[in-house]
């Protein structure tokens, strides 16, 4: 993931290598692009807000899951718990009358104590068992929001209250996606500066060489396990956006193809990199859009007649998601975020790109 | 205390866990060859015992007919696999890779489902007896039968990799792929090999649970069911995978001995394996018989 | 004041040709890929086939057709909610044919706010405390939530019912004892407290419950537990797939316990993929007959069936059934609510559910059966008609017709219990 960096571009100091932005001009870029996205609701109905929402809180939740994944190199196969994990205490934070804007942030420091703790065994475990002892997790977590009747309400599930500022009811699509965006800016900066900071630093370290890091005094235990809790963080406070977003949170929801979805989106949308976790997201959550909005061109057309698809359209439409995710590995095997690339470098170069 | 339900849970968390053993030995067969994670293969048992019910229903052909015909299939199809959708990605980040295997899974339980439709079905009568007595448990034929076959397999497995030229050559490749490269094995061909052979042996399993409980899409369960046994025993083992499987099997039943008679806490069955998982990790990083990774800067 | 009525009554008239054209929105969520499609696909059918009979030999709802707009959500909730929401801003559905449990919790907030039915397949009890009257713990007001039959809690309460009466007729002496088996998961846990609170109060013993997960597997040992604890009745709480496996290890093991089923738990499906361990299963049925049954109403159903079986020679397991008459309370709710000029607004058609007691669509005597909904009570029906699954012989060959048709498999009538509509069971 080498980045693509214009000849000409001269760094001075290690202040100007570590921006947040790269240039001033991708600065101005986002920053109109979520003022943009501010003016979302007054263009779009409650279909593509709610599917807004959700790409908001997949990203948080996918961008966490990228810190672990992407920066620090541990692989986790259970995400979905530890976001769950948020939404119910996220959830049970307001049963004991805790405002909804700060329970979300408590549920993000409760799930980050849960990642801690199940992070723990990351001190020793390295790759794939350590994948399989994040399963072990999601089995482990599945099983206690169920058992739990204080924590989780149990199998009944729990149903909470929605986002209240100063007295405002945020619950309605048009509304509550600015809560979702504010959170998506507010985490993406954060990760954005946690690269830039020593821990952020000693992460990459840990994935590129351990090793080596280790020689250059990183704590391995210690930041293999932080990685883990802040990856928990950023699922804990998606999960709880979720949860104010359906007022109803229920174990069903978290099970391990969701943990699977999360990954997806992170390795489409490129490891290792903080917007690719949102592109991820994105792609993810529109794939299965996309595919049914097809299915429902073909219904009833000259095609659909012939083959006498009629019923077997939802199938072809999983075969589809499958096989999008398959191709997309062997076709783009770096993510959307290094295509961007290719694709700003391409005109950047233009017409003397090759 | 129940001594003789006890004894009788420890017996059929043995019959079990073999079966278990075979899946997690096939499994463990893909990753030491081509350092592959599947998770595609729930989805192998799934399609074999589909495809083995087509045969039997059908086209009415006898059992053994029919479950050759199945193996036959079995194997073309993992070496197809292997070739169109794997290799491309040899290469690439080991998470790539597995997220091709779940594609590869969402795509099959899809399929499976269009084809063979929605509905559990049953596979006609393969023993006369359906089920037998052994040392006072009343156990389905086929578990018993499955019991053979895979001692079969796992003896097979033994003489193919101690004596055969492809099973060293398998092996060499597991050591080390650019040394066996060098040596003249082709490469490619193992790994294709072990799919085959994987992808057989999973049918073997599926066959068996699908003669037992029907065949149904939720048969691909058995796949997940295998990460205990195989961390349990170690990635790279053959041998802990099979021990794996019949610890995950007694750990099972047992779980739900201790629920039942003392804790009634519920669910133990299901979740013990997985505490067990991660303290034996915690113990022991590379599982029970892993090798360990030394490595050196 | 008399004369703006008949100028208003003229008005009226004049706008009618508009309205007659203009369609009535409906939204049809099924589940025909995903986890619980064995069942779903059948009662999608079911529903499906019954509006487009509607349309077909009614014109509709007075005189305007119904849009239906199905989508197959494949047992996902998230897809549930996006298609949720396409539907409320792109389609104005005025009421939506719902599935299971995943997609009900998901969206019953969003069904009360927007104000729209929404008639699940999800029965659970805690759907039926519309006014908010229990005030037990953790249910909630669902005013827009209908189904159609029993609540999971009272299917279960009548198979305890009959269970009592089943001991004392064959003579058995002590008390029976009681298990309640299933994953511990939404579904299956539903009816738990309900059912092994009122075996306590029948005079059950009640045993400690068996877990047993919602996928197939080896379940000999919950079978073992089952037989060492000396169980006479077990609820099989989960859905079919994973009771097949129970039912079928239980018959390995030699078990002898009369089980009591669930609505999705058990059906002709199920009974093939179980063969013989099915036979003797009692469990619950929504409707008054079962298809090739004889009842008045069942010549309105096998008009229904040629919808999407020309030939009229298909067999319909008894979800298609329950989602006929699911569907045609929808449809009669609608009438009350567009009759005499009425917007069919999703507020009116709620109140289309409150407007008649003893409640069978017309034409469907004898199959669905009488519904009373009130504007604090959504428990439509309290009769719970029992069967007894009967297989005799192999299943393997031959579809489920061909096994119906030759009596290998048959379901019996049992009985059939009419609960107390008691206050205290009230979202239980």
């Amino acid at each position: 993931m080498t980045s693509m960096t214009p000849a000409g571009d001269f760094r001075s100091s290690y202040r100007a290598d570590t921006t947040i932005f790269p240039t001033r001009s991708s600065m101005m870029a986002t920053i109109a692009g979520v003022a943009l996205l501010c003016a979302a609701p007054l263009v779009f109905g409650r279909y593509e807000l709610g599917l807004l929402i959700t790409i908001g809180f997949s990203a948080i939740a996918a961008l966490g899951l990228n810190i672990l994944v992407g920066f620090t190199g541990q692989i986790s196969i259970g995400h979905a718990a530890f976001f769950g994990f948020g939404a119910f205490a996220s959830a049970l934070l307001v049963e004991y009358h805790v405002p909804v804007p700060l329970a979300i942030w408590g549920a993000g420091l409760m799930t980050a104590v849960v990642g801690l703790v199940f992070g723990a065994p990351a001190a020793r475990l390295k790759g794939l068992y350590l994948a399989i002892a994040t399963l072990a997790a999601q089995f482990i977590l599945e099983d206690f929001f169920a058992r739990a009747r204080w924590f989780s309400g149990g199998v009944a599930g729990r149903v909470t209250e929605p986002y209240e500022l100063f007295g405002l009811r945020l619950d309605r699509e048009e509304t509550y996606f600015y809560v979702v965006l504010a959170h998506v800016v507010v985490m993406f900066l954060a990760a954005g500066n946690l690269m830039r900071t020593r821990d952020g630093r000693a992460l990459i370290a840990v994935r590129d060489h351990y090793l080596s890091a280790e020689m250059m005094g990183v704590n391995l235990a210690y930041y293999r396990t932080l990685s883990f809790g802040i990856a928990s963080f950023f699922a804990g406070v998606a999960g709880a956006l979720y949860a104010h977003y359906l007022l109803f949170v229920s174990v069903e929801a978290f099970n391990i193809l969701y943990s699977i979805q999360f990954l997806a989106m992170i390795i489409i949308g490129g490891l290792g990199s903080v917007m690719g976790s949102m592109m991820g997201a994105a792609f993810m959550v529109l794939l299965p859009e996309v595919v049914q909005a097809g299915a429902d061109l073909l219904a009833g057309s000259a095609i659909d007649r012939t083959l006498r698809l009629g019923a077997s359209i939802s199938f072809l439409r999983e075969m589809a998601i499958g096989a999008a995710i398959i191709l997309f590995l062997i076709f783009e095997p770096d993510g959307l975020a290094h295509r961007w690339k290719m694709i700003k470098a391409y005109w950047k170069l233009y017409p003397f790109s090759h | 205390m129940d001594t003789t339900l006890l004894f009788q849970l420890v017996l059929n968390g043995l019959i079990v866990g073999a079966l278990y053993g075979v899946v997690a030995m096939s499994f463990v067969l893909i990753y030491k060859a081509s350092q592959v994670v599947n998770f595609a293969q729930g989805e192998f048992l799934l399609v074999g015992a589909w495809v083995c019910w087509w045969m039997l229903t059908t086209w009415q052909l006898p059992f053994w007919a029919g479950f050759l015909v199945t193996l036959a299939f079995m194997t073309l199809f993992g070496i197809l696999l292997q070739i169109i959708v794997l290799r491309p990605l040899i290469g690439e980040p080991v998470i790539s890779v597995i997220m091709a295997t779940v594609g590869l899974s969402i795509f099959f339980q899809a399929l499976m489902k269009w084809m063979f439709g929605v509905f559990a079905q049953p596979f006609p009568p393969i023993f006369t007896s359906e089920r037998m007595r052994v040392m006072g448990l009343e156990v389905q034929t086929v578990y018993i039968a499955s019991l053979g076959v895979s001692a079969l397999i796992m003896l097979g497995f033994w003489w193919f990799f101690t004596y055969s030229k492809h099973g060293l050559a398998m092996r060499a490749t597991a050591f080390d792929q650019q040394v066996a490269q060098s040596l003249g094995v082709s490469v490619p061909k193992v790994f294709a090999m072990s799919w085959a052979i994987s992808a057989v042996v999973s049918t073997v399993a599926g066959v068996v649970v699908g003669v037992v409980n029907g065949v149904s899409s939720a048969l691909s369960f058995y796949g997940i069911k295998v990460f205990p046994a195989v961390i349990l025993g170690g990635l790279d083992s053959i041998v802990g995978a099979v021990l794996g499987g019949l610890i995950v099997g007694v750990l099972e039943n047992l779980a739900q001995y201790v629920d039942a008679q003392w804790l009634n806490w519920g669910n133990m069955y299901q979740i013990a394996p997985f505490y067990a998982l991660i303290l034996i990790l915690l113990i022991k990083p590379y599982g029970l018989f892993g090798t360990r990774n030394i490595e050196r800067v | 004041m008399r004369l703006p009525l008949p100028l208003l009554a003229g008005a009226l008239l004049a706008a009618a040709p508009a309205f007659a054209q203009a369609p009535i929105p409906v939204g049809h969520l099924m589940d025909n890929s995903g986890a619980t499609s064995d069942v779903g696909v059948p009662y999608g059918q079911g529903v499906a086939d019954t509006l487009a009979w509607v349309n077909q030999t009614r014109n509709g709802v007075a005189g305007r057709r119904l849009a239906v707009s199905g989508f197959d959500y494949g047992y996902q909730a998230p897809r549930a909610v996006s298609q949720y929401q396409s539907w409320a801003q792109r389609e104005r559905v005025v009421a939506i044919q719902g599935w299971g449990t995943a997609d009900t919790e998901a969206l019953v907030r969003f069904v009360t706010r927007d104000r729209i039915p929404y008639i699940s397949g999800s029965y659970s009890a805690a759907l039926t405390d519309a006014g908010g009257t229990s005030r037990r713990q953790g249910v909630e007001p669902a005013p827009f939530n209908f189904f159609y039959g029993p609540s999971y809690s009272d299917a279960l309460r009548g198979m305890l019912q009959w269970a009592a009466e089943d001991w004392r007729a064959r003579g058995q002496q002590g008390r029976p004892r009681y298990v309640h088996m299933g994953a511990n998961h939404p579904y299956p846990n539903s009816p738990k407290e309900a059912g092994e609170a009122l075996a306590r109060e029948l005079g059950f013993e009640v045993l400690p419950a068996i877990q047993f997960a919602l996928t197939p597997g080896d379940y000999t040992a919950q079978c073992l537990t089952l037989k060492n604890q000396g169980a006479n009745y077990a609820y099989l709480g989960n859905t079919a797939g994973s009771n097949i496996s129970v039912l079928r290890a239980c018959q390995t093991v030699g078990v002898q316990v009369q089980f009591l089923g669930n609505v999705w738990g058990m059906d002709e499906n199920a009974m093939k993929a179980a063969g013989t361990a099915a036979d003797g299963v009692v469990f619950p049925v929504r409707t008054g007959v079962v298809w090739g049954g004889t009842a008045p109403g069942m010549e309105t159903l096998r008009a229904i069936s040629r919808v999407s079986d020309q030939a009229g020679t298909a067999y319909r397991p008894v979800h298609y059934l329950a989602g006929a008459c699911a569907a045609m309370l929808m449809v009669e709710a609608m009438e009350t609510a567009a009759a005499n000029g009425g917007q069919v607004s999703g507020e009116r058609i709620r109140d289309g559910f409150y407007a008649r007691r003893d409640w069978v669509p017309a034409g469907f005597q004898g199959v669905c059966t009488p519904s009373t909904f009130t504007a604090q009570d959504h428990r439509g029906t309290m009769r719970v008609a029992l069967y007894r699954a009967r297989v005799t012989g192999n299943t393997a060959q031959g579809s489920v017709q061909e096994l119906m048709t030759a009596g290998t498999m048959a379901l019996q009538p049992v009985a059939n219990i009419d609960l107390q509509r008691r206050a205290d069971w009230l979202g239980w």
